[in-house]
C-alpha cells in the first residue's frame, strides 16, 4: 500500500467513527426539521398572507422566473450600491459554494469517490473552502458598515448581531474540523490538503496536538459537534423563527410575484355602487401580494435613502411604514384568523401604525420601488390607505377638499371657469379636434398647460412646432377636461372613474384614435389607465413626437443656444414609462446646448415634489422637495433646467426664484427650447 | 514539548466557544420572544444567560486549561 493510499485509509477512520454517526444523526433529525419548517412556514406566513384580497399574479410565468433567476442569481438590483450590493454577492455566492461542497463530499463517501479522493471530491473542498472565504469577507465588510459606518438607514436589532456572530462561530469552527485534522498529521501532510483546503491547511499550522491517536479521535469529534450543532439550531432558527434571514426565501417568493404592470398604474376599485367600503382600513383589505409585500422585505432602507419626502424632513420613511405594516399583520393577524369573520373587529391601520402626514407626505414618484432589490410595491398601497381616508372617512386637508371641489364642479383643479380653458390658444387660430379635416392627432393640452400662465407658454411653443412641421391636429378646446389623475392619486378613485369615464366617451365620440399630451400624468392616464374604462388610444408625449420629428428630419433645430443645461426626469415620464432618451435626444440635437446630468438622473432621479396630488397641497413640514431638486441642478453649474412635465417646470421655475437665482439660471419646457432653435 | 502558544490558542477556542454560548443563549431567547413571550421577562431571561454564560466560561478556562493539546508540529 503506497504512503498516499495508507494516509486516505487512515482518514477514512475519522469517516467512519466521527462524521458518519454525526452526519446520519442530523440527517434524520433534519427530515424533522424540514417537517416542522413548512409547518411553520403556513402556519406564520402562507395563511397570514391570505388572510387578503385574491389577485392575479400568475400570469407570464417565464418572464416572472427570468427576473427571479436574475435577481436571485445575478443580484440584478443589488449592484445600483456597489459596497452592499458587492457585500450581499459574496456572502450569498460563499454560502452557496459552502453549500454545493458539503452536499458534494456528503454524497462522496458512499459511492466510494473518498479514497482516494477523486477530482470532483477535491473540487468539493476547494469550492466550500473558497466559499467560506468568500462569505468572512463578505461578512467583515457587512459588520464594518452595520457597526462602524452606520449608515442611518440601517437599523440594528439583537436578531443582527446574532445573525453575525452565529455565522462567525460556524465558519470558524467549520475550518477548525478541516484544520485539526490536517494538524495530526503533522509535518508528512499530503501536498494535496495545501491545494485544495488552503484556508484551513493555514489553520493547521497554529493547531497543538495531544499525544496519541485515540485522544485526537475524540478531538476531533469534539470539533465536529461543537461545529455540527450549532449548524443544525441556525437553521432550526432560520426555518422556524421570523428573522430576516428568512428573506432568503421570503424575498425570491416576493420578487416571482413581482408587478409586471407599468410602475404607477393604480387598480380600479370593482362594483363602485354595491362595494360596502373603499381603500384599505384593515389589514385584510389588503391583497396577498401587499401583505407578502410586508414580509419580503428586508428593512434595508434603500427606499428609504431615495423617499423625496424622507430626505426633505417628513414624516415618511417607506422603510418604516412598511416595518410598522408587517408588525401589524403579525399582531393583528393572528387575532382574526382565530375570530369568526362576524366578530372580527381588527385595529384601523390608519389609528396606530401609518400617520395622517406620513400617508400625505408620498409623492407617489415611485423612487422607493425602483430602489427596492425585491420588488416591494409601496404606491398602490399608500393610495389604497389614502382612498379609505377620502371616501369613507373623508378626512383630508382644506387644500385637498377644495381641489377635490374644483375637479368635480369645474373639471380643472384650480376651479377656473370651463369656459375659459383655450383662452390660451384664442389667439394662435387653434382648430377645434371635429373641425380639422382628417387630423394626424388630438393635442391634449392638460390642465396645467391650458390654465397655468407659464405653462400656456410650453403649450404655445408645441403649437407652432406642429405647424412648423405641417401635421395637422386639433384640441378638444373648452370641451376638454382633466385627465383625473389629481383626483385618483389624492384617492378619490369615484372621481376619477367619473372624470375618466365622461373623457373617454367625448373622446370615442370625436373619433380620436391618437393623442399627442404636454404632460406625463396625463400621457400615463391616458395610455396605461383609460384601458381599464374602455378607453384604448394611441398615446404619445411630447418628448417622443419631437424626437421623432428631429429623426426623420420634418424639424431641424437650426439655431445654437449656446448654454450649459441639466435635465430632470420626470417621475411619470421616467420611472412609470421608461422614457429617458428622447428627451436627451431632442437637447442634444439643439446646436450649442451642453447636456450636463445631475447626480441623481434616469432611474434615480429625484421627484420635484408635485406628484401624488401633492402639486395641490402646501409642505408645512420640512425642506421643500422642489428646493432640494433646485439645489441638486444648481451644483451641476448649468445655466438652464430642461424638463418634459407642467408640474416639474412649475415647481422648477419657483424653486429658482425661491433660491434666489431667477438671474442666473432658467427653467425651460424642452418643447420652448426646440421652438427657440428652430 | 509544550508549545508557547498555548495559551493564546486557549484564549482563541475560549472566544470561539464563548461566541457558540452567546449566540446560542441569544437564539434562544430572540425564538421565544418571537413565540410570543412577553418583553417583561427580557430582564429576567438576560441574568439567567448571563449567569449560565460566566459559568460555562469557568468550565471552558479550566476544561482548556487541563486537556487543551500541548504538543505543537
Amino acid at each position: 500500500m503506497d504512503s498516499l493510499t495508507r494516509f486516505w485509509t487512515a482518514q477514512e477512520v475519522y469517516i467512519m467513527k466521527v462524521f458518519l454517526p454525526i452526519i446520519l444523526g442530523f440527517l434524520v433529525i433534519f427530515i424533522g426539521l424540514l417537517a416542522i419548517s413548512v409547518l411553520s412556514f403556513w402556519w406564520r406566513h402562507y395563511r397570514l398572507w391570505f388572510l387578503g384580497k385574491e389577485e392575479n399574479r400568475s400570469d407570464q410565468r417565464a418572464t416572472r422566473l427570468k427576473t427571479l433567476l436574475a435577481v436571485t442569481f445575478g443580484h440584478f438590483r443589488f449592484w445600483k450600491e456597489l459596497y452592499p450590493g458587492t457585500m450581499h454577492f459574496l456572502i450569498f455566492w460563499g454560502a452557496i459554494l459552502i453549500f454545493l461542497g458539503k452536499i458534494v463530499r456528503l454524497f462522496s463517501y458512499p459511492v466510494g469517490l473518498t479514497n482516494p479522493p477523486q477530482n470532483i471530491f477535491k473540487y468539493a473542498s476547494f469550492v466550500s473552502e473558497i466559499g467560506g472565504l468568500l462569505v468572512i469577507i463578505g461578512g467583515c465588510m457587512a459588520v464594518y458598515r452595520r457597526y462602524i459606518v452606520k449608515p442611518s438607514r440601517l437599523e440594528t436589532k439583537p436578531t443582527n448581531t446574532l445573525i453575525y456572530s452565529w455565522g462567525a462561530v460556524l465558519l470558524l469552527t467549520g475550518y477548525f474540523v478541516k484544520g485539526y485534522r490536517i494538524a495530526l498529521i503533522g509535518s508528512g501532510v499530503v501536498p494535496d490538503w495545501l491545494s485544495w483546503a488552503p484556508v484551513s491547511y493555514f489553520i493547521s499550522r497554529f493547531f497543538l496536538i495531544l499525544p496519541n491517536e485515540p485522544l485526537n479521535e475524540l478531538l476531533v469529534w469534539h470539533r465536529v459537534l461543537i461545529h455540527a450543532l450549532p449548524a443544525f439550531l441556525f437553521f432550526a432558527y432560520v426555518f422556524i423563527t421570523r428573522t430576516p434571514l428568512q428573506h432568503f426565501f421570503l424575498s425570491p417568493i416576493n420578487v416571482y410575484f413581482r408587478n409586471l404592470k407599468p410602475k404607477g398604474v393604480l387598480a380600479p376599485i370593482p362594483n363602485f355602487e354595491e362595494a360596502e367600503t373603499f381603500g384599505v382600513k384593515e389589514v385584510s383589505e389588503l391583497t396577498w401580494k401587499q401583505l407578502l409585500d410586508l414580509e419580503a422585505c428586508t428593512n434595508c432602507g434603500r427606499c428609504q435613502d431615495v423617499c423625496p419626502a424622507h430626505l426633505s424632513q417628513k414624516p415618511l420613511s417607506p422603510r418604516r411604514m412598511t416595518q410598522n405594516l408587517k408588525d401589524h399583520l403579525r399582531r393583528e393577524g393572528p387575532k382574526l384568523l382565530s375570530t369568526p369573520p362576524d366578530q372580527h373587529q381588527p385595529e384601523a391601520i390608519m389609528e396606530k401604525t401609518v400617520g395622517e402626514d406620513e400617508l400625505w407626505a408620498c409623492t407617489a414618484c415611485m423612487a422607493c420601488e425602483e430602489a427596492c432589490p425585491v420588488y416591494v410595491e409601496q404606491i398602490i398601497r399608500n393610495i389604497d390607505l389614502r382612498r379609505y381616508l377620502v371616501l369613507v372617512e373623508t378626512k383630508y386637508s382644506s387644500e385637498v377638499r377644495l381641489t377635490l371641489k374644483n375637479l368635480e364642479k369645474s373639471n380643472n383643479p384650480w376651479g377656473a371657469s370651463r369656459g375659459t380653458r383655450a383662452e390660451w390658444a384664442k389667439d394662435l387660430g387653434v382648430k377645434n379636434f371635429a373641425e380639422v379635416e382628417n387630423p394626424e392627432f388630438l393635442f391634449w393640452v392638460g390642465c396645467v398647460g391650458s390654465f397655468d400662465a407659464r405653462n400656456q407658454k410650453v403649450a404655445t411653443s408645441m403649437v407652432k412646432i406642429l405647424r412648423a412641421s405641417g401635421i395637422s391636429f386639433g384640441i378638444l378646446g373648452n370641451n376638454e377636461g382633466c385627465c383625473g389623475d389629481p383626483a385618483r392619486r389624492i384617492g378619490n378613485e369615484y372621481l376619477f372613474q367619473t372624470m375618466a369615464e365622461a373623457n373617454i366617451e367625448l373622446l370615442k365620440q370625436s373619433g380620436v384614435k391618437k393623442i399627442l399630451t404636454l404632460c406625463p400624468h396625463c400621457f400615463h392616464t391616458l395610455k396605461n389607465e383609460y384601458p381599464q374604462f374602455g378607453g384604448e388610444f394611441q398615446v404619445i408625449h411630447h418628448t417622443q413626437f419631437l424626437t421623432e420629428l428631429i429623426s426623420s428630419g420634418k424639424l431641424k433645430p437650426t439655431k445654437p443656444l449656446n448654454k450649459v443645461i441639466t435635465y430632470h426626469d420626470s417621475c411619470y415620464l421616467g420611472r412609470a414609462n421608461q422614457i429617458y432618451e428622447p428627451p436627451r435626444k431632442i437637447l442634444n440635437s439643439i446646436p450649442g446646448l451642453k447636456l450636463v446630468e445631475m447626480e441623481r438622473h434616469h432611474q434615480r432621479s429625484f421627484c420635484c415634489g408635485a406628484g401624488g396630488g401633492r402639486m395641490w397641497m402646501e409642505e408645512h413640514i420640512g425642506t421643500r422637495i422642489n428646493q432640494m431638486r433646485t439645489d441638486q441642478a444648481i451644483e451641476t453649474k448649468a445655466e438652464l433646467i430642461g424638463t418634459a412635465c407642467p408640474y416639474c417646470l412649475t415647481m422648477l421655475f419657483d424653486g429658482i426664484k425661491e433660491k434666489g437665482k431667477a438671474e442666473t439660471m432658467a427653467a425651460y419646457d424642452l418643447s420652448e427650447l426646440v421652438e427657440k432653435s428652430i | 514539548m509544550e508549545s508557547s502558544l498555548r495559551p493564546v490558542a486557549i484564549i482563541v477556542e475560549v472566544i470561539v466557544l464563548m461566541g457558540v454560548i452567546y449566540s446560542l443563549f441569544l437564539g434562544v431567547k430572540l425564538s421565544a420572544f418571537d413565540f410570543g413571550l412577553e418583553e417583561k421577562y427580557q430582564r429576567f431571561i438576560d441574568w439567567v444567560f448571563m449567569i449560565v454564560g460566566c459559568i460555562a466560561l469557568v468550565f471552558f478556562v479550566a476544561h482548556l486549561f487541563s486537556f487543551y493539546p500541548r504538543i505543537s508540529l
